[in-house]
């Protein structure tokens, strides 16, 4: 087998180095695809708030069960919708007196003063003002519907708040990755200048410098690659874990068996590209620091 | 065949020397003596193509080292090899770092045929077992010794060695000497930097000490009374020589 030998220079002779490095690169990079895999799952906030509101179509008072039950099968066709349920009158009357007990003398000869309604979860990625309004526009029309309560005026200021959090969340993210390239740098640019007297030593014998630090650079792909798969493949199974043993975390995060969708595909790739890539530059990059040019 | 014309170095504002000529052919030995000082590492370095002399020039196989292509210098460099006067002991290095790394130079070695070659030239050298050692460990002699079974591992076409029979010390002088004799029969040239050629050295076969600026230069035959049948040197990684030493 032909390897290309200085791929692995920095391991065949720094290799103690190298493996203590590499576990804690391998802890930042599961600490980064950890984070990235539960905002991509979560979407921030977004799943949260998702499982908190909902967007009540109040019916009009004697609509049939058949009928309720047929806007719920119809709203649930609409894009942002994750979850529509009928409640008959019967049930609307039960949580009421659940929440207000003592108001049985409400209910004369039979008839339940409360009309049934349709309660509406939407997806955790439409949790915005455009989604509110696909979900009221589709049921204004109705002649069954009453009365829509989707939060009102205290919407708009609630979704900007949550934009926010979005945005401080995904800087946290940002900021794990500024961390781990950082992290990433100084540790490559301290091994480089190890490689200092090995480096003049194959100068000497006719390997030019430039050479060693693109082969470098092409076992940083490979390494780099590998390990970033690993970490992804560690926070997966992570994540799988405590969503199947923490509720709270499913219901904040989500279920990792939803990373198999096929939308997560391309953000999942361009992770594992963008954590490859940002080891081959910081190999490069500390050789360029440990070896300015001309030296 | 490496050729130096009219070559002078200057250093600190000093002219060390100039206008020196020599010609060192394929499969020869050379001695250069000269006192402390007098700048033998600054020649050898400019012989082997690592500093540009402030007068005159290096011919190697016929094309300048310096003004010729940068590939040619690489190639040449690949094919020489260098024990410096001081061996540098970095902390945690052991000898068989050194031959990884040689081996690294070399190209494509397997793990297997370096621990063979390894094995094979420290004995030669007499340090058998010193693979482990740590290079910060080893006396002045086992460095030199060390240093040079780490550039045979290459089997290098040119040989420059800085005070190395003074650092290895009086004993070693012949079986270096026999070492390096079976070298320059495989067409192998070497070129030392010493303060004096050994007494054992001198006369036999090869030729009178010339003078030449502060040096005197001497085209040795290395006595053939060495240790009991010429040492042979193990064949060079890969089985086949390598006579450019170059890496494509």
């Amino acid at each position: 087998m032909n390897i290309p030998s200085l791929w692995w220079i920095d391991w065949s002779l720094h290799g103690k180095s190298m493996r203590r490095e590499t576990v804690g690169r391998f802890l930042l990079c599961f600490l980064a695809a950890s984070y990235f895999l539960a905002m991509l799952l979560s979407g921030g906030v977004d799943r949260f708030l998702a499982g908190q509101y909902t967007i009540t179509a109040i019916l009009r008072i004697g609509v049939p069960d058949d009928e309720g039950g047929g806007i719920a099968g119809k709203v649930i066709a609409v894009a942002p919708v994750r979850e529509a349920l009928y409640r008959d009158p019967e049930q609307a009357w039960k949580e009421f007196l659940g929440a207000y007990p003592g108001l049985e003398s409400l209910r004369s000869a039979g008839r339940i003063p409360l009309p049934g309604f349709v309660e509406i979860r939407l997806r955790p990625g439409w949790m915005s003002e455009e989604g509110i309004a696909q979900v009221r526009s589709a049921l204004e029309p109705l002649p069954q519907v009453e009365k829509i309560l989707s939060g009102g005026e205290i919407m708009p200021r609630l979704l900007r708040m949550k934009w926010w959090a979005n945005v401080l969340l995904w800087s946290g993210f940002a900021l794990v990755c500024v961390v781990f390239a950082v992290f990433l740098f100084l540790q490559e640019k301290a091994r480089a200048a190890r490689l200092l007297p090995d480096v003049s030593f194959l100068a000497d014998r006719g390997v030019p410098g430039g050479l060693v630090a693109t082969r470098r650079a092409a076992g940083a792909f490979v390494t780099g690659g590998l390990l970033a798969l690993l970490a992804a493949g560690a926070s997966c199974a992570a994540l799988l874990f405590l969503a199947g043993r923490f509720s709270p975390v499913r219901v904040v995060v989500g279920s990792a068996q939803e990373l198999q969708d096929a939308r997560f595909a391309l953000p999942a790739v361009l992770f594992l590209l963008f954590a490859t890539m940002l080891q081959v530059l910081a190999s490069l990059a500390g050789w360029r620091a440990a070896f300015p040019k001309g030296r | 065949m490496i050729e130096a014309f009219r070559v002078g170095a200057v250093s600190r504002g000093k002219t060390l020397w100039e206008g020196l000529d020599l010609a060192l052919g394929d499969g020869e030995i050379w001695v250069v003596a000269g006192p402390p000082s007098c700048g033998k590492t600054v020649l050898m370095n400019i012989l082997r193509g690592e500093r540009r002399p402030d007068l005159g020039d290096v011919v190697v196989s016929g094309e300048s080292v310096y003004k010729g292509s940068p590939e040619h210098n690489r190639r040449f460099r690949a094919a020489s090899g260098v024990v410096p006067e001081s061996l540098p002991g970095s902390a945690g290095r052991t000898v068989e770092d050194m031959f990884r790394l040689s081996a690294l130079a070399a190209g494509e070695v397997p793990a297997a045929e370096r621990k063979r070659r390894t094995e094979e030239l420290l004995s030669l050298v007499g340090l058998p077992g010193a693979e482990e050692a740590g290079v910060s460990s080893l006396s002045a002699s086992e460095r030199a010794r060390a240093a040079l079974a780490v550039e045979l591992f290459r089997s290098p076409r040119y040989l420059f060695l800085d005070m190395l029979l003074a650092n290895a010390g009086k004993e070693w002088e012949d079986k270096l000497g026999a070492l390096f004799r079976a070298l320059a029969k495989e067409e192998r040239t070497i070129i030392m930097m010493e303060r004096q050629l050994p007494d054992r050295w001198q006369g036999g076969k090869g030729s009178p000490p010339v003078s030449a600026g502060p040096f005197s230069l001497s085209r040795v035959a290395a006595p053939a009374t060495g240790p009991k049948g010429a040492p042979s040197v193990p064949p060079p990684p890969g089985g086949k020589e390598d006579r450019t030493g170059g890496r494509e």
